[in-house]
Protein backbone atom coordinates (compact mmCIF):
# COMPACT_ATOMS: atom_id res chain seq x y z
CA UNK A 1 0.00 0.00 0.00
CA UNK A 2 1.14 3.68 -0.65
CA UNK A 3 0.29 7.08 0.68
CA UNK A 4 1.58 9.50 -1.77
CA UNK A 5 2.96 13.22 -0.43
CA UNK A 6 2.48 15.51 -2.77
CA UNK A 7 3.24 19.05 -2.46
CA UNK A 8 -0.18 21.40 -2.94
CA UNK A 9 -0.52 22.72 -5.94
CA UNK A 10 -0.08 26.13 -5.75
CA UNK A 11 2.27 27.69 -8.37
CA UNK A 12 4.17 30.32 -5.93
CA UNK A 13 6.45 28.68 -3.33
CA UNK A 14 5.13 26.64 -0.34
CA UNK A 15 3.41 28.35 2.39
CA UNK A 16 5.07 29.02 5.53
CA UNK A 17 3.42 29.03 9.07
CA UNK A 18 4.18 28.67 12.24
CA UNK A 19 4.04 26.45 14.93
CA UNK A 20 2.42 28.47 18.59
CA UNK A 21 3.58 25.50 21.28
CA UNK A 22 1.52 25.76 24.38
CA UNK A 23 1.35 23.87 27.61
CA UNK A 24 -1.95 21.80 28.59
CA UNK A 25 -4.90 21.01 26.39
CA UNK A 26 -7.08 23.11 23.54
CA UNK A 27 -11.03 23.25 25.17
CA UNK A 28 -13.50 25.00 23.94
CA UNK A 29 -14.86 27.88 25.94
CA UNK A 30 -18.63 27.92 25.01
CA UNK A 31 -20.52 24.79 24.29
CA UNK A 32 -20.68 25.41 20.83
CA UNK A 33 -17.07 24.09 20.01
CA UNK A 34 -13.80 25.13 18.82
CA UNK A 35 -14.80 25.86 15.26
CA UNK A 36 -14.66 30.30 15.02
CA UNK A 37 -14.14 30.65 18.80
CA UNK A 38 -11.19 32.98 19.87
CA UNK A 39 -7.69 31.82 21.12
CA UNK A 40 -6.45 35.40 22.33
CA UNK A 41 -4.25 37.81 21.21
CA UNK A 42 -0.85 37.52 20.19
CA UNK A 43 2.00 40.60 20.77
CA UNK A 44 5.32 40.97 20.21
CA UNK A 45 7.54 43.09 22.47
CA UNK A 46 9.82 45.47 20.73
CA UNK A 47 12.62 43.31 21.80
CA UNK A 48 10.82 40.54 19.46
CA UNK A 49 9.73 38.53 22.60
CA UNK A 50 6.22 36.67 21.99
CA UNK A 51 3.10 37.48 24.53
CA UNK A 52 -0.36 36.05 24.13
CA UNK A 53 -3.39 37.19 26.04
CA UNK A 54 -5.69 34.13 26.10
CA UNK A 55 -8.37 34.27 28.48
CA UNK A 56 -7.92 35.45 31.80
CA UNK A 57 -3.73 35.04 31.34
CA UNK A 58 -1.04 36.56 30.00
CA UNK A 59 1.87 33.85 28.59
CA UNK A 60 5.46 35.33 27.73
CA UNK A 61 6.88 33.24 25.03
CA UNK A 62 9.94 32.49 23.41
CA UNK A 63 11.00 32.58 19.22
CA UNK A 64 12.31 29.35 18.09
CA UNK A 65 13.83 28.71 14.56
CA UNK A 66 13.18 24.77 14.49
CA UNK A 67 16.61 22.67 13.76
CA UNK A 68 14.16 20.47 12.29
CA UNK A 69 11.29 21.91 10.32
CA UNK A 70 7.61 20.20 9.84
CA UNK A 71 5.85 19.79 6.97
CA UNK A 72 2.20 19.89 7.31
CA UNK A 73 0.32 17.26 6.01
CA UNK A 74 -2.99 17.00 5.33
CA UNK A 75 -5.47 14.00 4.24
CA UNK A 76 -7.45 14.01 1.39
CA UNK A 77 -10.80 13.06 1.39
CA UNK A 78 -10.70 9.87 -0.51
CA UNK A 79 -11.68 6.73 1.06
CA UNK A 80 -11.84 4.46 -1.89
CA UNK A 81 -8.80 3.89 -3.37
CA UNK A 82 -7.36 6.24 -6.05
CA UNK A 83 -6.65 6.09 -9.63
CA UNK A 84 -3.03 4.69 -9.12
CA UNK A 85 -4.08 2.76 -6.45
CA UNK A 86 -3.03 4.45 -4.10
CA UNK A 87 -5.06 3.83 -0.38
CA UNK A 88 -4.94 7.58 0.92
CA UNK A 89 -2.92 11.13 -0.16
CA UNK A 90 -1.87 13.76 1.62
CA UNK A 91 -0.52 17.23 -0.01
CA UNK A 92 1.99 19.03 2.60
CA UNK A 93 -0.03 22.20 2.69
CA UNK A 94 2.96 23.83 4.20
CA UNK A 95 6.56 24.27 6.08
CA UNK A 96 6.98 25.22 9.67
CA UNK A 97 10.45 26.04 10.30
CA UNK A 98 9.53 28.86 13.38
CA UNK A 99 7.83 28.02 16.61
CA UNK A 100 6.32 30.10 19.27
CA UNK A 101 7.01 28.45 22.57
CA UNK A 102 5.30 29.51 25.60
CA UNK A 103 6.61 27.54 28.65
CA UNK A 104 6.68 30.00 31.67
CA UNK A 105 3.22 29.34 33.37
CA UNK A 106 0.30 31.78 32.60
CA UNK A 107 0.06 34.68 34.90
CA UNK A 108 -3.49 35.15 35.69
CA UNK A 109 -4.92 38.44 35.00
CA UNK A 110 -6.83 39.74 38.08
CA UNK A 111 -9.82 42.04 36.27
CA UNK A 112 -12.14 42.74 39.52
CA UNK A 113 -10.72 43.22 43.08
CA UNK A 114 -13.58 43.48 44.86
CA UNK A 115 -13.21 46.68 47.59
CA UNK A 116 -13.73 45.95 50.64
CA UNK A 117 -16.52 46.61 52.81
CA UNK B 1 -19.14 35.77 16.15
CA UNK B 2 -17.33 39.14 15.05
CA UNK B 3 -13.94 39.83 14.45
CA UNK B 4 -12.15 41.60 17.47
CA UNK B 5 -11.33 45.24 16.37
CA UNK B 6 -8.90 47.35 17.59
CA UNK B 7 -10.27 49.16 20.93
CA UNK B 8 -11.06 45.62 21.99
CA UNK B 9 -7.42 44.80 21.92
CA UNK B 10 -6.73 47.74 23.52
CA UNK B 11 -9.05 46.88 26.40
CA UNK B 12 -7.61 43.56 26.88
CA UNK B 13 -4.24 45.05 27.18
CA UNK B 14 -5.12 47.78 29.61
CA UNK B 15 -6.88 45.40 31.70
CA UNK B 16 -3.86 42.66 31.83
CA UNK B 17 -1.58 45.75 32.40
CA UNK B 18 0.62 45.43 29.56
CA UNK B 19 1.94 48.84 27.94
CA UNK B 20 1.33 48.94 24.51
CA UNK B 21 4.48 51.19 24.13
CA UNK B 22 6.48 48.17 24.97
CA UNK B 23 4.91 46.47 21.85
CA UNK B 24 5.40 45.99 18.34
CA UNK B 25 2.20 47.60 16.72
CA UNK B 26 0.80 44.31 14.98
CA UNK B 27 -1.75 42.13 16.92
CA UNK B 28 -2.71 38.78 15.87
CA UNK B 29 -6.00 37.96 16.95
CA UNK B 30 -5.44 34.12 16.94
CA UNK B 31 -9.06 31.91 16.34
CA UNK B 32 -9.47 28.38 15.32
CA UNK B 33 -10.24 27.90 12.30
CA UNK B 34 -14.08 26.05 11.01
CA UNK B 35 -11.95 22.72 10.44
CA UNK B 36 -9.31 23.08 12.77
CA UNK B 37 -10.79 20.17 15.39
CA UNK B 38 -11.03 17.90 12.32
CA UNK B 39 -8.24 16.52 12.87
CA UNK B 40 -6.92 15.89 9.61
CA UNK B 41 -3.73 18.15 9.40
CA UNK B 42 -1.05 16.38 10.95
CA UNK B 43 2.75 17.07 11.31
CA UNK B 44 5.83 15.44 10.12
CA UNK B 45 8.96 15.99 11.35
CA UNK B 46 11.96 16.88 8.47
CA UNK B 47 15.08 15.18 8.33
CA UNK B 48 18.41 17.44 7.17
CA UNK B 49 17.75 17.66 3.50
CA UNK B 50 14.33 16.60 2.93
CA UNK B 51 12.92 20.05 3.42
CA UNK B 52 14.48 21.37 0.63
CA UNK B 53 13.62 18.31 -1.82
CA UNK B 54 10.04 18.99 -0.73
CA UNK B 55 10.89 23.01 -1.46
CA UNK B 56 12.56 22.05 -4.80
CA UNK B 57 8.96 20.31 -5.73
CA UNK B 58 9.97 16.61 -5.42
CA UNK B 59 6.78 14.22 -3.58
CA UNK B 60 7.30 12.02 -0.68
CA UNK B 61 5.87 8.62 -0.34
CA UNK B 62 5.10 6.23 2.45
CA UNK B 63 5.04 2.69 1.68
CA UNK B 64 3.93 0.10 4.08
CA UNK B 65 1.54 -2.92 4.12
CA UNK B 66 -1.10 -4.10 7.21
CA UNK B 67 1.80 -6.03 8.79
CA UNK B 68 4.89 -3.62 7.70
CA UNK B 69 5.70 -0.41 9.61
CA UNK B 70 5.46 2.78 7.54
CA UNK B 71 8.65 3.97 5.96
CA UNK B 72 8.65 7.16 4.05
CA UNK B 73 10.61 7.08 0.85
CA UNK B 74 12.26 10.02 -0.89
CA UNK B 75 13.81 9.82 -4.31
CA UNK B 76 16.81 8.03 -3.20
CA UNK B 77 16.49 7.45 0.99
CA UNK B 78 13.98 5.94 3.15
CA UNK B 79 13.05 6.39 6.39
CA UNK B 80 11.07 4.76 9.35
CA UNK B 81 8.47 6.75 10.63
CA UNK B 82 7.47 6.79 14.47
CA UNK B 83 4.78 8.68 16.42
CA UNK B 84 6.14 11.29 19.01
CA UNK B 85 4.54 12.48 21.65
CA UNK B 86 4.74 15.78 23.40
CA UNK B 87 3.16 16.77 26.66
CA UNK B 88 2.25 20.18 24.78
CA UNK B 89 -0.56 20.96 22.44
CA UNK B 90 1.01 22.52 19.33
CA UNK B 91 -1.04 25.21 17.09
CA UNK B 92 -0.61 25.33 13.51
CA UNK B 93 -0.79 28.84 11.84
CA UNK B 94 -0.83 30.25 8.81
CA UNK B 95 -0.53 33.32 8.29
CA UNK B 96 1.21 34.22 11.23
CA UNK B 97 4.18 36.59 11.45
CA UNK B 98 7.55 36.44 13.33
CA UNK B 99 8.90 39.70 14.39
CA UNK B 100 11.63 40.00 11.97
CA UNK B 101 8.84 39.85 9.37
CA UNK B 102 6.56 42.31 11.40
CA UNK B 103 10.05 45.14 11.24
CA UNK B 104 10.78 44.48 7.86
CA UNK B 105 6.92 45.24 6.69
CA UNK B 106 6.05 48.29 5.07
CA UNK B 107 2.48 47.75 6.10
CA UNK B 108 0.41 50.17 8.12
CA UNK B 109 -2.40 47.57 9.47
CA UNK B 110 -2.10 46.79 13.21
CA UNK B 111 -4.45 43.46 13.41
CA UNK B 112 -3.91 40.16 11.70
CA UNK B 113 -6.92 37.75 11.87
CA UNK B 114 -5.06 34.42 11.80
CA UNK B 115 -6.94 31.34 11.91
CA UNK B 116 -5.77 28.56 13.23
CA UNK B 117 -5.41 25.43 10.81
CA UNK B 118 -5.18 22.31 13.22
CA UNK B 119 -3.40 21.48 16.60
CA UNK B 120 -1.87 18.36 17.96
CA UNK B 121 0.25 16.97 20.82
CA UNK B 122 1.86 14.32 18.33
CA UNK B 123 4.12 13.95 15.23
CA UNK B 124 5.39 11.97 13.08
CA UNK B 125 9.31 11.47 13.50
CA UNK B 126 11.61 10.63 11.10
CA UNK B 127 15.24 7.98 10.98
CA UNK B 128 16.97 6.93 7.94
CA UNK B 129 17.00 3.55 8.07
CA UNK B 130 18.45 0.62 5.69
CA UNK B 131 15.68 0.09 2.49
CA UNK B 132 13.92 -2.81 3.40
CA UNK B 133 15.29 -5.23 -0.02
CA UNK B 134 15.36 -8.42 1.00
CA UNK B 135 11.17 -8.91 0.16
CA UNK B 136 12.69 -7.67 -3.72
CA UNK B 137 14.36 -11.07 -4.06
CA UNK B 138 11.73 -13.02 -2.68
CA UNK B 139 9.37 -11.67 -5.00
CA UNK B 140 11.95 -12.00 -7.70
CA UNK B 141 12.78 -15.56 -6.85
CA UNK B 142 8.71 -16.32 -6.85
CA UNK B 143 9.02 -17.36 -10.30
CA UNK B 144 13.14 -17.83 -11.92
CA UNK B 145 13.60 -17.52 -15.12
CA UNK B 146 14.16 -20.51 -16.07
CA UNK B 147 15.40 -19.83 -20.15
CA UNK B 148 12.84 -19.70 -23.27
CA UNK B 149 12.51 -23.19 -23.39
CA UNK B 150 10.83 -23.62 -20.18
CA UNK B 151 6.85 -24.12 -20.28
CA UNK B 152 6.13 -22.35 -16.86
CA UNK B 153 6.81 -19.25 -18.23
CA UNK B 154 3.84 -19.30 -20.23
CA UNK B 155 1.81 -19.95 -17.50
CA UNK B 156 0.14 -16.43 -15.90
CA UNK B 157 2.03 -13.31 -15.14
CA UNK B 158 0.60 -13.86 -11.49
CA UNK B 159 3.88 -14.02 -9.86
CA UNK B 160 5.79 -11.48 -12.12
CA UNK B 161 6.36 -7.55 -11.23
CA UNK B 162 6.96 -4.35 -13.45
CA UNK B 163 8.93 -1.40 -12.01
CA UNK B 164 5.39 -0.19 -10.75
CA UNK B 165 4.77 -3.24 -8.91
CA UNK B 166 7.67 -3.35 -7.18
CA UNK B 167 7.50 0.45 -6.29
CA UNK B 168 3.89 -0.22 -4.13
CA UNK B 169 5.03 -3.28 -2.36
CA UNK B 170 9.01 -2.71 -1.66
CA UNK B 171 9.64 -0.36 1.31
CA UNK B 172 12.22 1.67 -0.27
CA UNK B 173 12.88 4.73 -2.61
CA UNK B 174 12.66 3.97 -6.32
CA UNK B 175 16.52 4.68 -6.43
CA UNK B 176 17.31 2.01 -4.19
CA UNK B 177 15.22 -0.24 -5.55
CA UNK B 178 16.63 0.16 -8.92
CA UNK B 179 19.88 0.20 -7.69
CA UNK B 180 19.15 -2.98 -5.87
CA UNK B 181 17.69 -4.60 -9.12
CA UNK B 182 21.35 -4.09 -10.54
CA UNK B 183 23.13 -5.25 -7.66
CA UNK B 184 21.20 -8.79 -7.69
CA UNK B 185 21.73 -8.85 -11.55
CA UNK B 186 18.23 -9.28 -12.32
CA UNK B 187 16.60 -8.07 -15.95
CA UNK B 188 14.14 -6.53 -17.98
CA UNK B 189 12.06 -9.74 -19.46
CA UNK B 190 8.62 -8.61 -21.79
CA UNK B 191 8.31 -5.88 -19.53
CA UNK B 192 9.20 -7.64 -15.88
CA UNK B 193 11.68 -7.83 -13.68
CA UNK B 194 13.09 -11.33 -13.70
CA UNK B 195 15.93 -13.15 -11.79
CA UNK B 196 17.65 -15.99 -13.54
CA UNK B 197 17.25 -19.56 -12.43
CA UNK B 198 21.12 -19.98 -11.06
CA UNK B 199 21.09 -23.97 -13.24
CA UNK B 200 19.93 -21.38 -16.54
CA UNK B 201 22.53 -18.72 -15.16
CA UNK B 202 25.18 -21.05 -15.54
CA UNK B 203 24.04 -22.75 -18.46
CA UNK B 204 24.67 -19.44 -20.25
CA UNK B 205 27.98 -18.45 -18.56
CA UNK B 206 29.10 -21.74 -19.27
CA UNK B 207 28.41 -21.29 -23.44
CA UNK B 208 30.24 -18.02 -22.71
CA UNK B 209 33.09 -19.72 -20.87
CA UNK B 210 33.47 -22.72 -23.53
CA UNK B 211 33.55 -19.87 -26.51
CA UNK B 212 36.26 -17.84 -25.16
CA UNK B 213 38.01 -21.21 -24.69
CA UNK B 214 37.61 -22.51 -27.89
CA UNK B 215 38.26 -18.74 -29.48
CA UNK B 216 41.21 -17.98 -27.35
CA UNK B 217 40.34 -14.72 -26.22
CA UNK B 218 41.94 -12.95 -23.60
CA UNK B 219 39.45 -12.67 -20.63
CA UNK B 220 39.85 -8.80 -20.55
CA UNK B 221 38.70 -8.91 -24.41
CA UNK B 222 35.30 -10.79 -24.92
CA UNK B 223 33.88 -9.41 -28.28
CA UNK B 224 29.93 -8.87 -27.78
CA UNK B 225 29.29 -9.33 -31.55
CA UNK B 226 31.12 -12.63 -32.02
CA UNK B 227 29.05 -13.86 -28.40
CA UNK B 228 26.14 -12.50 -30.12
CA UNK B 229 26.49 -14.08 -33.52
CA UNK B 230 28.31 -17.57 -32.24
CA UNK B 231 25.62 -18.14 -29.85
CA UNK B 232 22.66 -16.77 -30.93
CA UNK B 233 21.40 -19.73 -31.95
CA UNK B 234 21.91 -20.82 -28.71
CA UNK B 235 20.00 -18.93 -26.40
CA UNK B 236 18.18 -15.51 -26.83
CA UNK B 237 20.78 -12.89 -27.96
CA UNK B 238 19.11 -10.68 -24.91
CA UNK B 239 19.94 -13.63 -22.19
CA UNK B 240 23.66 -13.58 -24.03
CA UNK B 241 24.39 -9.55 -23.24
CA UNK B 242 22.79 -9.74 -19.95
CA UNK B 243 25.18 -12.89 -19.29
CA UNK B 244 27.88 -10.51 -20.38
CA UNK B 245 27.16 -7.92 -18.45
CA UNK B 246 26.37 -9.62 -15.03
CA UNK B 247 29.60 -10.81 -15.09
CA UNK B 248 32.02 -8.79 -16.74
CA UNK B 249 32.50 -5.13 -17.61
CA UNK B 250 31.47 -3.41 -20.61
CA UNK B 251 33.87 -1.36 -22.28
CA UNK B 252 34.33 0.47 -26.14
CA UNK B 253 37.34 0.00 -28.33
CA UNK B 254 39.05 2.79 -30.24
CA UNK B 255 36.38 1.81 -33.46
CA UNK B 256 33.57 1.67 -30.94
CA UNK B 257 33.07 -2.03 -30.49
CA UNK B 258 31.79 -3.29 -27.42
CA UNK B 259 33.91 -5.77 -25.27
CA UNK B 260 34.03 -6.94 -22.06
CA UNK B 261 36.59 -7.77 -19.27
CA UNK B 262 35.23 -10.95 -17.62
CA UNK B 263 35.15 -10.50 -13.95
CA UNK B 264 37.53 -13.27 -12.69
CA UNK B 265 36.08 -12.87 -9.07
CA UNK B 266 32.50 -13.24 -9.91
CA UNK B 267 33.03 -16.39 -12.34
CA UNK B 268 34.92 -18.41 -9.76
CA UNK B 269 32.27 -17.20 -7.26
CA UNK B 270 29.51 -18.68 -8.78
CA UNK B 271 31.29 -21.67 -10.03
CA UNK B 272 32.33 -22.56 -6.21
CA UNK B 273 27.91 -21.97 -5.79
CA UNK B 274 27.18 -24.72 -8.12
CA UNK B 275 29.86 -26.84 -6.67
CA UNK B 276 28.79 -26.46 -3.01
CA UNK B 277 25.25 -26.67 -3.34
CA UNK B 278 25.37 -30.09 -4.53
CA UNK B 279 25.89 -31.61 -0.63
CA UNK B 280 25.49 -30.59 3.38
CA UNK B 281 29.46 -29.61 3.10
CA UNK B 282 32.85 -30.60 1.61
CA UNK B 283 36.00 -31.47 2.67
CA UNK B 284 37.87 -28.52 2.20
CA UNK B 285 40.94 -29.25 0.01
CA UNK B 286 39.20 -31.65 -2.53
CA UNK B 287 36.74 -28.79 -3.00
CA UNK B 288 39.50 -26.54 -3.63
CA UNK B 289 41.28 -28.86 -6.14
CA UNK B 290 37.79 -29.57 -8.06
CA UNK B 291 37.38 -25.63 -8.31
CA UNK B 292 40.59 -24.43 -9.23
CA UNK B 293 40.19 -27.27 -12.42
CA UNK B 294 36.47 -25.61 -12.67
CA UNK B 295 37.17 -22.14 -13.49
CA UNK B 296 38.34 -20.86 -16.75
CA UNK B 297 42.03 -21.09 -17.89
CA UNK B 298 44.27 -18.46 -16.55
CA UNK B 299 41.66 -17.94 -13.57
CA UNK B 300 43.10 -18.34 -9.71
CA UNK B 301 40.59 -19.70 -7.40
CA UNK B 302 40.93 -18.14 -3.55
CA UNK B 303 38.92 -18.79 -0.48
CA UNK B 304 38.02 -14.79 -0.37
CA UNK B 305 36.35 -14.88 -3.10
CA UNK B 306 33.81 -16.34 -1.07
CA UNK B 307 32.69 -14.02 1.43
CA UNK B 308 29.69 -13.90 2.17
CA UNK B 309 28.47 -17.48 0.58
CA UNK B 310 30.69 -20.15 1.82
CA UNK B 311 31.88 -20.32 5.68
CA UNK B 312 34.86 -22.45 6.85
CA UNK B 313 34.86 -24.83 9.36
CA UNK B 314 38.34 -25.07 10.45
CA UNK B 315 37.71 -26.82 13.80
CA UNK B 316 36.52 -29.98 12.10
CA UNK B 317 38.63 -32.82 10.96
CA UNK B 318 39.38 -32.40 8.64
CA UNK B 319 38.41 -28.78 7.93
CA UNK B 320 34.85 -28.41 5.84
CA UNK B 321 33.35 -25.72 3.70
CA UNK B 322 29.50 -25.31 3.74
CA UNK B 323 27.20 -23.00 1.61
CA UNK B 324 25.86 -20.14 3.69
CA UNK B 325 24.46 -16.95 1.30
CA UNK B 326 24.07 -13.90 3.32
CA UNK B 327 20.86 -13.36 1.09
CA UNK B 328 19.82 -16.15 2.86
CA UNK B 329 19.39 -14.87 6.74
CA UNK B 330 17.21 -12.78 8.14
CA UNK B 331 17.10 -9.14 7.67
CA UNK B 332 16.36 -7.49 11.23
CA UNK B 333 19.40 -7.07 13.05
CA UNK B 334 18.66 -9.20 16.46
CA UNK B 335 17.04 -11.45 13.94
CA UNK B 336 20.41 -11.76 11.88
CA UNK B 337 22.67 -12.62 15.24
CA UNK B 338 20.44 -14.86 16.52
CA UNK B 339 20.68 -16.77 13.19
CA UNK B 340 24.39 -16.76 12.96
CA UNK B 341 24.72 -17.82 16.71
CA UNK B 342 22.71 -20.89 15.49
CA UNK B 343 24.87 -21.66 13.03
CA UNK B 344 28.08 -21.28 15.17
CA UNK B 345 28.85 -20.85 18.68
CA UNK B 346 31.79 -18.48 18.98
CA UNK B 347 33.18 -16.43 15.54
CA UNK B 348 35.86 -14.15 14.38
CA UNK B 349 35.69 -10.89 13.42
CA UNK B 350 37.27 -11.98 9.80
CA UNK B 351 34.36 -14.88 9.84
CA UNK B 352 30.93 -12.97 10.74
CA UNK B 353 31.91 -9.49 8.89
CA UNK B 354 31.01 -10.59 5.38
CA UNK B 355 27.28 -11.75 7.27
CA UNK B 356 26.78 -8.63 8.91
CA UNK B 357 28.23 -5.67 6.56
CA UNK B 358 24.90 -5.13 5.01
CA UNK B 359 23.25 -4.53 8.72
CA UNK B 360 25.53 -1.43 9.01
CA UNK B 361 23.48 1.81 8.84
CA UNK B 362 24.96 4.95 7.20
CA UNK B 363 28.18 5.43 8.92
CA UNK B 364 27.67 2.41 11.82
CA UNK B 365 30.63 0.24 11.72
CA UNK B 366 31.09 -3.52 11.80
CA UNK B 367 32.31 -3.09 15.49
CA UNK B 368 29.64 -1.18 16.61
CA UNK B 369 27.45 -3.77 15.37
CA UNK B 370 29.11 -6.21 17.30
CA UNK B 371 29.12 -4.18 20.21
CA UNK B 372 25.64 -3.80 20.58
CA UNK B 373 24.95 -7.38 19.46
CA UNK B 374 27.35 -9.71 20.70
CA UNK B 375 29.72 -10.61 23.27
CA UNK B 376 33.32 -11.04 22.77
CA UNK B 377 35.54 -13.42 24.31
CA UNK B 378 39.42 -15.20 24.35
CA UNK B 379 39.64 -18.36 23.02
CA UNK B 380 43.16 -19.73 22.27
CA UNK B 381 44.66 -15.59 21.94
CA UNK B 382 42.15 -15.25 19.42
CA UNK B 383 39.31 -12.73 20.25
CA UNK B 384 35.92 -14.56 19.44
CA UNK B 385 32.21 -13.13 19.55
CA UNK B 386 29.25 -15.13 20.80
CA UNK B 387 26.19 -14.39 21.48
CA UNK B 388 24.50 -11.48 25.25
CA UNK B 389 21.89 -14.43 25.33
CA UNK B 390 21.58 -17.76 25.21
CA UNK B 391 20.09 -19.66 22.28
CA UNK B 392 17.74 -22.18 22.47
Amino acid sequence: ATACLARSGSAGGLAEWVLVELQGEVEPRQSGGLAGSLLGDLHYTREGVPVLIVGHHILYGKVVQLEKPFAVLVKQGAEEPGPAGLDTCYTIAALIKTKLLFKTRPKPIITNVPKKV
Amino acid sequence: GAMRNRAEVDATLQTAKVNPAELLPVVHCLSFGPQAAAGECCLLQLEPGLCAEIEAGCSLVIRGEKDEQAVLCSKDKTYDMKIADTSNMLLFVPGCKTPEQLNADQESCNIIHSQIAGFSNNYWELRRCRPKLKKLRKLLMEDPYEGPDSRKDQASTFSKYTTEDLLSLIQASEEEILHHLQVIDACKIEGYWRILEFDYEMKLLNHVIQLIDSESWSLKKVPLRTCLEELGSLEPTAMIEHILLSYGRKYFDDAGEVYFEMHEDKICRAIAQMLLQNAVKFNLSEFQEVWQQSVPEGMTTGLDQLKGLALVDRSSRPETIFLLKVEDLPEGNQERFNSLFSIREKWTELDITPYIQDLCAEKQTVGALLTKYARSSMQNGVKVYNSRRPIS
